[in-house]
């Protein structure tokens, strides 16, 4: 009776050991592959920005790179807060696709800032389900720049989430824009995209 | 300071003004997300607040960014930078008191060893040769060692000529004017005109190096002043937690090193120029 406890413990601790180290292979691969996947992205932006293309070419190679690597979508939801809830399906279709240019735009413009850059891959610590890489970005006649780069697995496929420079997250600031954008014209989902879209119309006119 | 002095009914003026401007409206109590958000916007004088972001875009627009662009457009940057580091060099005191507040001893150290080196090898500040050998450069200020203490920051503020800042950064900015001795070192016209020209230095110098992000963030943000809130303090919690985990030993170099805690796996092998 006893041996047969202790034979049943002796396989309950056996198996519990087996997932823990499963669970810590699992999280140290994962931990690897987004330090790969962040080295790798790194590399093309940084061949793309210093690369010698003309201006044009640069942007379509850019926005290739953004689409491929970049989940624009959670990004997105997440800036749009409790308001993702209160939009219609429309709306929220129609939100998505803005917000995609706007990002777009927002990176394709500081090309001409970071000629020059360079950047190094240091570790990554699991959080919150995702994996924060940790590069320093140098460029020339600055500062070098802390920035992480939250990596999340989407469908098999590792995609950023977020990026956090020198500790200013890109969609929590996004997410503090538009909440209080939204507060001051009464909740109202379609003023904000009207006004994006108004935002787009001016950028590229 | 006199100056200061002659202004304070002005500045009184213009908070009352403020002030009418009143409070932000609490969310009912009914709606959960609502009330959340407000608590964590945790700006309850938002209306004050927003009116002084207004003046000071005015003050900016009119003063400050010109001042700014013209420093740019007539000084070289190799000579700014060489401004820029004088006037860091000169927050060296402050810094040090603070890196020991906050009990750092190799921030100490760092900025101890780069005001006696960028001050001498650097011809008064103007060149950061200690950078080059290995006394990197930090910032850091009382409104830090108040977080580390453990201080809360109380809600967003602010304030003209100040910007974004809170209750603990408005005491960490006072306590840093007294903490520096070149507000109490010599007496006399030249001296004031000399203190003035630092701050004014610092402010111009400061604005340089920010006019690309601001006309980034003022032409795409939606709500400029919210964009610039939460900017403001998530680059704080930055600072202070940067601030918190540089816990780096300080070991003579003749003494036998400990490990390094945990090396990065994507660099395996020893550290260059270690």
């Amino acid at each position: 009776m006893l041996t047969r406890r202790t034979q049943l413990m002796r396989a309950g601790l056996a198996v519990g050991i087996a997932f823990c180290l499963a669970g810590f292979h699992a999280a140290r691969a994962q931990g690897s592959d987004a330090i790969a996947f962040v080295r790798q992205t790194g590399a093309e932006l940084v061949n793309v920005v210093n690369g010698g293309a003309p201006e044009a070419a640069k942007r379509r190679q850019l926005q290739q790179i953004v689409d491929r690597t970049v989940d624009v979508e959670s990004i997105a939801r997440f800036a749009l807060g409790r308001f993702w809830r209160i939009a219609t399906p429309q709306q929220q279709q129609e939100y998505v696709h803005l917000f995609h240019e706007v990002l777009l735009n927002s990176i394709t413009n500081k090309i001409g800032e970071y000629r020059g850059v360079q950047f190094t891959v240091g570790r990554s610590v699991p959080q919150e389900g995702a994996v924060a890489v940790q590069t320093t970005i140098v460029r020339p006649n600055s500062p070098p720049t802390e920035v992480q780069w939250l990596i999340s697995n989407v469908g098999g496929l590792p995609k950023i989430e977020d990026v956090v420079a020198e500790g200013t997250s890109l969609r929590l600031t996004q997410r503090s824009d538009y909440v209080s954008y939204l507060q001051h014209n009464g909740d109202n989902v379609q003023a904000l995209i009207n006004a994006l879209r108004q935002q787009l119309a001016q950028a590229n006119g | 300071m006199r100056a200061v002095i002659r202004r304070v009914p002005l500045i009184a003026v213009a908070l009352v003004a403020g002030w009418f401007a009143g409070c932000a409206a609490r969310p009912p109590a009914g709606d959960q997300e609502a009330l959340q958000e407000y608590r964590q916007t945790n700006d309850p004088w938002e209306p004050t607040n927003r009116f002084f972001y207004r003046i000071n875009r005015g003050f900016d627009a009119v003063i400050l960014k010109p001042a700014a662009e013209g420093y740019r457009f007539i000084v070289p940057a190799p000579m700014r930078n060489g401004i820029h580091n004088v006037l860091a060099n000169l927050t060296s005191p402050v810094l040090f008191s603070n890196d020991v507040l906050q009990g750092k001893p190799r921030r100490a150290g760092d900025t101890f060893m780069r005001f006696l080196i960028n001050s001498t090898a650097g011809i008064g500040g103007i060149f950061d040769v200690a950078k080059n050998v290995g006394y990197p450069a930090h910032d850091t200020d009382f409104g830090v060692t108040l977080a580390l203490w453990g201080v809360p920051s109380g809600p967003f503020l602010f304030l003209p000529v100040l910007g974004p800042t809170d209750p603990r950064d408005v005491a960490g900015f006072g306590v840093g004017i007294i903490m520096d001795p070149f507000t109490w070192v010599g007496q006399g016209a030249t001296v004031t005109a000399l203190g003035w020209t630092r701050y004014g230095m610092s402010a111009i110098d400061a604005r340089e190096r920010h006019l690309d992000e601001v006309d980034q963030i003022t032409k795409t943000a939606l709500d400029p002043y919210a964009t610039f809130r939460s900017l403001y303090r998530q680059h704080r919690q930055g600072e202070i937690e940067k601030t918190r985990e540089d816990n780096r030993a300080t070991v003579p170099a003749w003494f036998p090193q400990p490990a390094p805690e945990a090396a990065p796996p994507a660099r395996p092998g020893p550290e260059p120029g270690k």
